[in-house]
């Protein structure tokens, strides 16, 4: 122990205790400079081209314009209303269409009767496009809820099912032999064994579905809604309210980036061994 | 459990005599898109309770096979296996087995590996931590009790397998190749570890390796085996001091000992070579 202190201590002195090359160090802060400048360049770009006259101003307003839209669209509180509208749908198609997908996924992956009886029509199902059931969804629950939650709900199915069903496919043989060797009832493989050892291609097809979840949202407030983020900007694209249409794919591009980063963060507690 | 029972229940005598393991005229046979692949072909030894028996052979001549059905992981073609006195239909915990891959369940720690077998045999957990902290003293790798698998080497991983297989206190230890993929250092390393470990667990262990050295060093028996079909060539008694470690490799009696083994292998490969050139 206490040579190995002295060793680190050594080679502490070696180098000085200070980074050997100062040149890496201004290269990295440059770059960090460069990026930190990134998005405000963008926009004084985009204010100086929209007020230029080159471009009509009112197909291609400046972000102030956009920022006024949007303050004013949170003032009268209908923000909110959409928001929560929007979030309610991709979160509860999400919980749904992931659970359904995970536990299809088990009984597939585990048992070859129900694979039989079910893969083939899943993998004719699955490459439809979701936004293609617009029409038929429109038919079976007009402009119901329903409707929409059915549009998530199907676009994330097939995503987790498929992650799911590989995932507990791809659990190793070997690590099923020892369990068996150590006296796991095999009633007991699924919890100890086959679902963890999934995980990792169910926290994979999950993070997929969060993107999924968002493309076929827009497809289901497109289809006819009262409240949503898509809601709003197809209004005020009706509207002429270009700077308000601009603000609400900012708006949009946000929650989905944002929920993308939470699901990141979440796989990696949930893969807690990686 | 009425065969357990039934056993358990035989004079003290009786079961002294017993063999730990009773292979007889195993034969084990695969269905491949070529037909049927004879791997293992009549096999038949007897295992004494606390003796250690290496089977060697060159590699796809049946040794997994064999190892696997005494597991109760492979169903006998032909032939009966009795593990203490009872067929074995399934995986037993009394017969504990070790993989050349470690196994490891990534997402347990070191103490929750080897705390797996106790707790699915219903101890709690306070018991099943005891037991596992004991098996990592003795194995060495108690800095590590809380490591996960895919921080360990190779041989640490392989050290873990070997303690949490003696976690359910097994009658008889199977091992496949255990160190086959380790480097050389690590393996001899391993090799004196597992004669020392050995000396202070009562199980019967079977060893299987392509390695003659490595067989020689461990056994009290040692089994040659031929390839294709897999078949019993010769038996060799190891009657090499114990305490024993790696270094008996030095002695003449090990080098007089291998030089038998050798020639068995080598008339057989003679044999074999024939055969081939006459078909
Ligand atoms: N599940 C299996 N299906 C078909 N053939 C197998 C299977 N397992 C082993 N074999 C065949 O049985 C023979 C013995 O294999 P194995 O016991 O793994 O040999 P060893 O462990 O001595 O290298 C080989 O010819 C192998 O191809
Ligand atoms: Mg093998």
């Amino acid at each position: 122990m206490q040579e190995a202190t002295s060793t680190r201590r050594a080679i502490a002195i070696r180098t000085g205790g200070r980074a050997r090359r100062p040149d890496s160090v201004r290269l990295r802060r440059l770059n960090i400079l460069v990026g930190a400048l990134s998005l405000p360049l963008f926009v004084c770009l985009w204010e100086l081209v929209s007020r230029s006259g080159a471009v009509n101003m009112v197909l291609f307003p400046p972000p102030t314009v956009v920022a006024a839209a949007v303050l004013e669209w949170i003032r009268s509180g209908q923000f909110f209303g959409d928001l929560l509208a929007s979030l309610f749908r991709v979160t509860t198609g999400f919980i749904i269409g992931g659970a359904l997908g995970i536990l299809f996924g088990i009984l597939t992956g585990q048992f070859p009767v129900i694979s039989s009886l079910l893969s083939p029509l899943f993998h004719i199902l699955r490459p439809i496009p979701p936004i293609a059931f617009v029409p038929i969804v429109i038919l079976w629950f007009g402009l119901s809820e329903a409707g929409k939650l059915f549009l998530v709900v199907w676009g994330v199915f097939f995503t987790v099912w498929l992650s799911t069903h590989i995932g507990v496919q791809k659990v190793d043989r070997g690590l099923v032999r020892a369990a068996l060797m150590l006296g796991t009832p095999r009633r007991q493989m699924l919890q100890e064994i086959v679902l963890l050892g999934a995980l990792p291609y169910i926290v994979v097809g999950l993070r997929t579905a969060v993107s999924i979840s968002f493309y076929t949202l827009v497809a289901a407030e497109l289809a006819g809604a009262f409240a949503g983020i898509v809601y709003r900007i197809e209004i005020a694209q009706q509207n002429l309210q270009t700077g308000q249409v601009m603000g609400g794919l900012a708006a949009l591009g946000l929650i989905s980036f944002i929920a993308d980063r939470l699901f990141a963060a979440l796989a990696e507690r949930l893969v807690w061994w990686r | 459990m009425k065969l357990a029972l039934a056993s358990s229940s035989a004079s003290v005598e009786e079961v002294r005599k017993q063999p730990a393991i009773q292979v007889s005229n195993l034969s084990i046979v695969f269905d491949t898109n070529r037909g049927q692949n004879i791997a293992v072909d009549r096999v038949s030894f007897d295992v004494a309770p606390g003796e250690f028996v290496c089977i060697v052979g060159p590699s796809g001549c049946g040794k997994s096979t064999v190892l696997n059905t005494i597991a109760g992981l492979e169903v006998p073609f032909e032939g009966d296996i009795l593990v203490e006195g009872a067929p074995v239909y399934s995986p037993r915990p009394d017969v504990g087995m070790v993989f050349q891959q470690p196994h490891l369940f990534p997402w347990k720690s070191v103490r929750r590996n080897i705390a797996h077998g106790p707790r699915m045999l219903g101890k709690s957990r306070t018991e099943a931590n005891a037991i596992a902290d004991n098996l990592i003293a003795m194995v060495g790798l108690t800095r590590f009790a809380d490591a996960y698998p895919n921080t360990l080497s190779g041989g640490m991983q392989q050290r873990v397998a070997i303690a949490r297989a003696l976690a359910n206190q097994p009658r008889v230890l199977l091992m496949d190749e255990p160190f086959g993929a380790l480097d050389a250092q690590t393996r001899a390393v391993m090799q004196d570890n597992l004669l020392a470990l050995r000396d202070r667990i009562k199980a019967t262990i079977v060893f299987v390796t392509h390695d003659i050295d490595e067989a020689i060093v461990l056994a009290d028996r040692v089994l040659i085996m031929s390839a294709g079909p897999g078949r019993i060539l010769r038996e060799v008694a190891v009657k090499l001091p114990r305490p024993r470690s790696s270094s008996v490799m030095l002695e003449p009696a090990y080098l007089a000992l291998k030089k038998d083994c050798l020639d068995v292998i080598r008339a057989e490969g003679l044999r074999a070579f024939n055969q081939s050139d006459a078909n």
